[in-house]
């Protein structure tokens, strides 16, 4: 069996290179902030750990690094939770009830999500503007709803699809109503659903930016793609340092988020895009 | 005809409501908001006025307006193949029998989970001149005498973006392509084998045909994301060096950041038209196709 044995060292090579493809520069940027100069690879050997940049990054004001994050954590659970909560209800009434041109809405919903972002920031900037809503946390949830909800819809209505009608009309029989029946039956049964669409429509929130630069002005409701981005330094050098110290501080929702729930995730993509 | 009675009806549309007005109020209303904006001349402080097509005739004369799309259609070009490819191998490998499967997935997915503004930050200290990871590593290994000047030069500028943008999505064509891998009946490759072809005649014979309307889908899928890119030039190279790699929504966001409203809307709505054919395309091609059946 040499062609066996061939495949097996090929394959194994492939997944040394895929792991060095991937995880190197999350190495790199977790070096660069334990050190305490950014050129370590230049005097190699002579890293000197240090502290300073985590702690510099947590501990300044002026930086707000704190602020963005946390507005990041609550914009993105608020997006998520109505996201889930809208995309149900319609998944329900598409899969359920007897909406006239559900495929219609279905493709033109999934036209929507291809837009791109940039044909909408000017208006929406003109708009939150008009109504006082710049640089607030509503600036951001309502459009990042309104963005996340097409993939969430497909996600929903293919996990919906799957359940057994009967368990929904044994629930109408005893005399539920509509949105009884989705909240006790429907809510519960597509559970690992509703679950995918959660961490996808965190995920998807957190990492914005296009809208977030645009309608936000500062700490208020600044999110943290955008302090990273414009994170500069006083005297001209970039402070490397603490922006990887900061960058290792907010991957770690996400990069948690993905490692414990992979399968989740991975679901919620496939079904979005390619199961329907 | 399905005949349906009042309360029925009005249950429907009660629970899709929500979602109808989330979709028409944040992001139909700002489409056509745009479109209408790219026929003035709306810039911040000066009298709105109405001069239908001269927005669009301004951009029939601008160089720069031809090297965004030069330089996104270059993207798209270089890029989404790469990424295709890769994702191709990477999901053709993790498919297999492999040990650590889960930490494999894991891995896979961990560059497409961060934000695209932090992976730039990320890149653009990995290719900084002096002490970057990238003219290192391009010494050590002997494929360049120097350091190279990557996001200084034009062409650096362009291979920087393209190696960030392959990083950061190639994760997301594998799991796709793993997912139209592993729904092929594996009873296919044993009777190919039996048949005794090889790995290679049965990737050809098996694999590819099988593959073929999920590779379409992460194509378009790809196109699309590309056409659209955004952050990570913003904050890799600003555009930059000398607009070489200003993209089609980076060009639209200066006119906005710069007040320039109608300016920043046609430029828009240019790229929405070239968004909106190849989602069609899309539709027609990825879905019909399997909800027809």
């Amino acid at each position: 069996m040499i062609e066996e044995k061939f495949k097996s060292v090929i394959i194994w090579i492939g997944c040394v290179l895929l792991v060095v493809f991937c995880l190197t520069p999350f190495l790199y940027m977790i070096l660069i902030s334990l050190s305490s100069s950014p050129d370590f690879l230049t005097k190699l050997g002579q890293i000197e750990f240090s502290f300073k940049n985590y702690y510099s990054v947590l501990s300044s004001k002026s930086l707000h690094f704190i602020d963005y994050l946390r507005n990041s954590l609550i914009i993105s659970a608020a997006s998520a939770f109505f996201c889930v909560i809208i995309a149900g209800l319609g998944a329900y009434s598409i899969t359920r009830l007897a909406l006239p041109g559900k495929m219609l809405i279905l493709f033109f919903v999934l036209a929507v999500s291809m837009f791109p972002q940039i044909s909408l920031v000017g208006y929406l900037f003109k708009f939150m503007s008009s109504i006082g809503w710049i640089n607030t946390y509503f600036a951001l949830i309502f459009p990042y709803v309104a963005w996340i909800l097409p993939l969430s819809l497909w996600i929903l209505v293919s996990y919906f699809a799957q359940i057994p009608r009967d368990l929904d009309k044994a629930a109408l029989i005893d005399g539920c109503t509509g949105w009884q029946i989705l909240r006790k039956v429907i809510f519960p049964v597509a559970a690992p659903g509703i679950f995918s669409v959660s961490l996808l429509s965190f995920i998807f929130a957190f990492n914005e930016f296009m809208f977030a630069l645009m309608l936000t002005i500062d700490y208020h409701s600044r999110t943290i793609p955008v302090g990273i981005a414009l994170f500069q330094g006083l005297h001209g050098e970039i402070p490397w340092g603490n922006i990887m110290a900061g960058s290792a501080i907010a991957v770690i929702p996400v990069v948690l988020l993905t490692i414990i729930f992979q399968s989740y995730i991975i679901q919620g993509l496939t079904r979005g895009s390619i199961k329907g | 005809m399905e005949y349906h009675t009042f309360s029925e009806l009005r249950e429907s549309y009660a629970f899709i409501l929500p979602l109808m007005i989330f979709i028409l109020i944040f992001v139909l209303l700002p489409v056509l908001g745009t479109f209408i904006n790219s026929f003035f001349r709306d810039i911040s402080f000066m009298q709105r006025k109405f001069i239908l097509f001269e927005n669009y005739k301004q951009l029939f004369n601008d160089s720069d307006f031809y090297g965004a799309i030069r330089f996104t259609i270059l993207f798209i070009l270089v890029s989404v193949p790469l990424e295709i490819i890769l994702g191709l191998i990477f999901a053709l490998i993790l498919n297999e029998a492999v040990p650590f499967r889960g930490f494999l997935r894991a891995c896979v997915l961990l560059p497409w989970a961060i934000p695209s503004a932090i992976s730039g930050r990320l890149w653009e200290l990995i290719f900084n001149y002096n002490y970057g990871l990238a003219n290192f590593l391009c010494i050590k290994l002997g494929i360049s005498t120097g350091p190279i000047n990557w996001l200084g030069s034009s062409l650096g500028a362009f291979l920087g973006i393209v190696i960030a943008d392959v990083w950061k999505t190639t994760p997301f064509v594998t799991i796709i392509l793993l997912a139209g891998l592993s729904s092929i009946p594996i009873e296919l490759y044993s009777q190919a084998k039996v048949d005794g072809s090889n790995f290679l005649q049965r990737f050809h014979k098996v694999t590819m045909p099988l593959l073929k309307p999920v590779l379409i889908v992460a194509l378009l899928f790809r196109t699309i994301d590309a056409l659209r890119i955004f952050d990570l030039v913003y904050v890799l190279t600003h555009g930059g060096p000398g607009g070489a790699t200003t993209s089609l929504s980076l060009y639209s966001y200066r006119y906005f950041l710069a007040g320039d409203f109608g300016y920043g809307s046609a430029i828009s709505v240019v790229l929405f038209v070239i968004a909106f054919i190849l989602s069609v395309v899309y539709i027609k091609l990825g879905r019909f196709a399997e909800l027809g059946t």
